[in-house]
């Protein structure tokens, strides 16, 4: 074997191995170190063990960002995937102009920045003259504040990261669904199965690998949620999380306690908890998998 | 011949570049506020830049307009990476960040080379609040503000109120949020979702110089039984309220539109009421908050300050912070914005102490509490701030009663600080 035969190979991928090294590799190996360390970014760090995991994980806010994390993923997740396979069905059933008008609609608010979609939102949703106050109050239904009331702040939430995200989920599940072989719902529909049933019977298998990623997907976004919360509820660094933290998450935490509180040890301590976390899940996602395939 | 050409062209223009080089300017980085950067803020600032520039040739001041976050953690990344900006804006309250990270040079001996007649043009308490121990200073104080409270006249009318009588107390002015609301409007805006407007209720009913922080010990200063004043007065003020923060545009669309009858918050909404006023008509004016007492007010101030990096541009860097923080600058500063600044001799130049909203605003500064004092001796933790805020909002949802709350409130602060 030739070591120079593969030289032009390695000179190739080169460039990309050292902009990984430069940008993940090294800030992930450096940030694992200062995780162990007080460090504020200017003088030396100094060791201080698992004090900055311990910190975090006793924390009231922690368990409060976890607390509403859970909150907000054991809805977002289910809801914005059943929304977004039902536009996929929805958008399939066209052809033509109407299929690209309406894939192109409802993709738009992904292409959309983060920041003018909550400025959108939080005008959509001020008490009184918001439009969905202004709807509401058609209906005689009282003013209702979303960015504020804390029994409404996660819904409200919610609602925006579906507007956002079901058109993303949704270009994937109709990819999927244009791979399914029409004969299949011939055959079904030939021995007399509902729409229903051809959905339950043969779409959803046969999109099973597709969900698995937009679910998978799904998770893994859902966890490092952050800038729609921190832009709907005005949050700087020294204030985040909304009325009573009640759009306090994980990520908003973290970059408080780096830039608000200028503790990059903890704060690198925190995102290395929450990359476990994320870790965990989506080995567990995959094993689930695994276990439900048959063999 | 062409190769001959070609290496004369590169040395012509490795030449050029070092002829370039000698003479090019000695550039400072200047960040300022994002609204400092915009339109006649702007024009003015990049003013007092030609001004200097022409006084000290050689020198290039660069300005960027930052929002405060951004302003915040590029100068602890800058920090941290030696790019930190050589003359920059930010709050006072994050100063001990910055004095941490490195990022704020101690200017005590290039303040005390100046001349008296310049150090004596500041307001002493705004210097006090950059000089956190002897032979110390982190900053000079620039523009800053005075709570005052807005109130909209044809709310108050509607509800039968005479406006000609400001509330004096903080019963007067309980009593006329209780006729605005039974006029089916909203008194004011939720008191309890910003620390600084929780901040601002306490100067009215609690204990001023026990608004703060002993970093030494790791304990609040603040004490049970003001606290627990202060949250009754949320208590109170619950079924009053619009339910939006006072910084919320919401808010501000509340009270142009004539459903909002208070709004206690800095100079800086004046601007949009003022052009409301113009516009729609809104009929408004501004008066001090009201105190616990006849004679006192509740509020708070701060200033933003100017701040000069370590490192080798400090000397220019301090004589261009002080030319724009001299008499001269900050009086065409505050009439072209009409907004207070800790230049106290500014302040009293006729034009300026004419304009209605500079008036009120000096005369607020006496009276109100410094937002989160003492400044520069220690960093606030995140979890101080909201402690206060979720105990104000829990004590307003009525879980807590107001000796409870206070009693666990303290509590909550000092462990936070302990951490």
């Amino acid at each position: 074997m030739n070591p120079t035969r593969h030289l032009p190979h390695y000179a190739m991928i080169l460039p990309f191995a050292v902009l990984f090294a430069a940008f993940f590799l090294y800030p992930i190996v450096s940030g694992f170190y200062y995780s162990f360390h007080d460090w504020n970014a200017a003088t030396a760090p100094r060791f201080v063990g698992l004090a900055n995991y311990q910190s975090v994980l006793s924390s009231r806010d922690f368990a409060r960002a976890m607390t509403n994390l859970f909150n907000y993923i054991v809805i977002t997740v289910p809801l914005g995937i059943a929304v977004a396979f039902g536009l996929a069905l929805l958008v399939d059933s066209f052809t033509g102009a109407w299929a690209n008008f309406f894939r192109s609609v409802f993709f738009l608010p992904v292409v959309l920045p983060a920041f003018l979609a909550a400025t959108i939102w939080r005008w959509m949703y001020a008490p009184n003259f918001g439009l969905v106050n202004m709807v509401l109050g058609w209906f005689g239904v009282a003013s209702v504040n979303f960015l504020n009331d804390t029994g409404k702040m996660l819904y409200a939430l919610i609602a925006v990261d579906i507007w956002v995200s079901a058109g993303f989920n949704m270009v994937i599940l109709l990819a999927g669904l244009k791979n399914i072989p029409q004969d299949l719902y011939e055959a079904a529909r030939l021995d007399g199965a509902s729409r229903i049933n051809q959905v339950r019977y043969i779409t959803i298998p046969m999109l099973s690998p597709v969900l698995f990623f937009v679910i998978t997907y799904g998770f893994i976004s859902a966890l490092q949620v952050f800038d729609v919360p921190w832009l709907l509820t005005g949050s700087s660094f020294t204030a985040y999380g909304g009325r009573r933290s009640a759009l306090l998450f994980p990520v908003m935490d973290m970059m408080g306690r780096a830039f608000g509180s200028v503790h990059f040890g903890e704060a690198t301590a925190y995102g290395f908890i929450l990359t476990a976390i994320i870790i965990l899940v989506t080995a567990a996602m995959f094993a689930l998998r695994r276990w439900r395939t048959p063999k | 011949m062409i190769a001959s050409t070609c290496r004369a062209a590169i040395l012509a223009a490795s030449v050029s570049l070092l002829g370039a080089g000698a003479v090019s300017a000695q550039e400072l980085q200047y960040w300022v506020y994002s609204d400092f950067a915009q339109g006649d803020a702007l024009k003015l600032q990049e003013q007092f830049i030609s001004e200097f520039e022409t006084a000290n040739p050689g020198v290039k001041i660069v300005i960027s307009g930052r929002g405060d976050d951004d302003l915040t953690s590029g100068q602890v990344a800058g920090a941290a990476s030696g790019t930190v900006p050589d003359v920059f804006m930010n709050g006072l309250a994050v100063g001990a960040q910055l004095v941490d990270v490195g990022a704020l040079a101690n200017i005590y001996p290039e303040w005390m080379a100046m001349p008296q007649e310049f150090r004596d043009q500041f307001d002493a308490d705004a210097i006090k609040s950059c000089s956190p121990k002897p032979e110390t200073m982190y900053c000079i104080p620039y523009t800053g503000f005075g709570e005052i409270m807005y109130r909209n006249l044809t709310v108050l009318e509607a509800a039968g109120i005479d406006t000609k009588t400001p509330p004096a107390t903080w019963k007067e002015w309980y009593d006329q949020m209780v006729k605005v609301k039974a006029s089916g409007k909203f008194a004011v805006p939720d008191q309890t979702q910003v620390f600084n407007s929780v901040a601002s209720m306490y100067a009215i009913q609690g204990d001023k110089a026990k608004w703060g922080i002993d970093f030494a010990s790791k304990k609040t200063l603040i004490e049970q039984e003001p606290m627990a004043r202060t949250l009754q007065m949320f208590i109170d003020m619950a079924p009053l309220q619009s339910g939006t923060s006072r910084n919320d545009q919401a808010t501000k669309d509340l009270f142009i539109t004539n459903q909002l009858a208070f709004h206690v918050v800095g100079p800086w909404v004046n601007p949009s009421y003022e052009q409301a006023a113009k516009e729609s008509g809104l009929k408004y004016d501004y008066v001090l908050v009201p105190g616990g007492t006849a004679g006192d007010h509740g509020g708070i101030k701060s200033y933003e300050i100017v701040g000069v990096a370590p490192g080798p541009n400090k000397a220019i860097a301090w004589k261009f912070a002080a030319y724009i923080t001299e008499k001269k600058q900050m009086a065409r500063w505050a009439k072209l914005l009409s907004r207070y600044n800790a230049n106290a001799a500014a302040m009293k130049d006729p034009d300026v102490a004419a304009l209605p909203l500079i008036e009120k605003s000096v005369e607020a500064v006496k009276y109100a509490v410094d937002v989160m004092p003492p400044y520069f001796a220690g960093t606030v933790p995140n979890c101080y701030r909201t402690a206060m805020t979720d105990m104000a909002s829990a004590a307003a949802d009525g879980q807590y009663k107001a000796e409870d709350g206070a009693k666990e409130l303290i509590a909550n602060l000092n462990e936070c600080l302990q951490k």
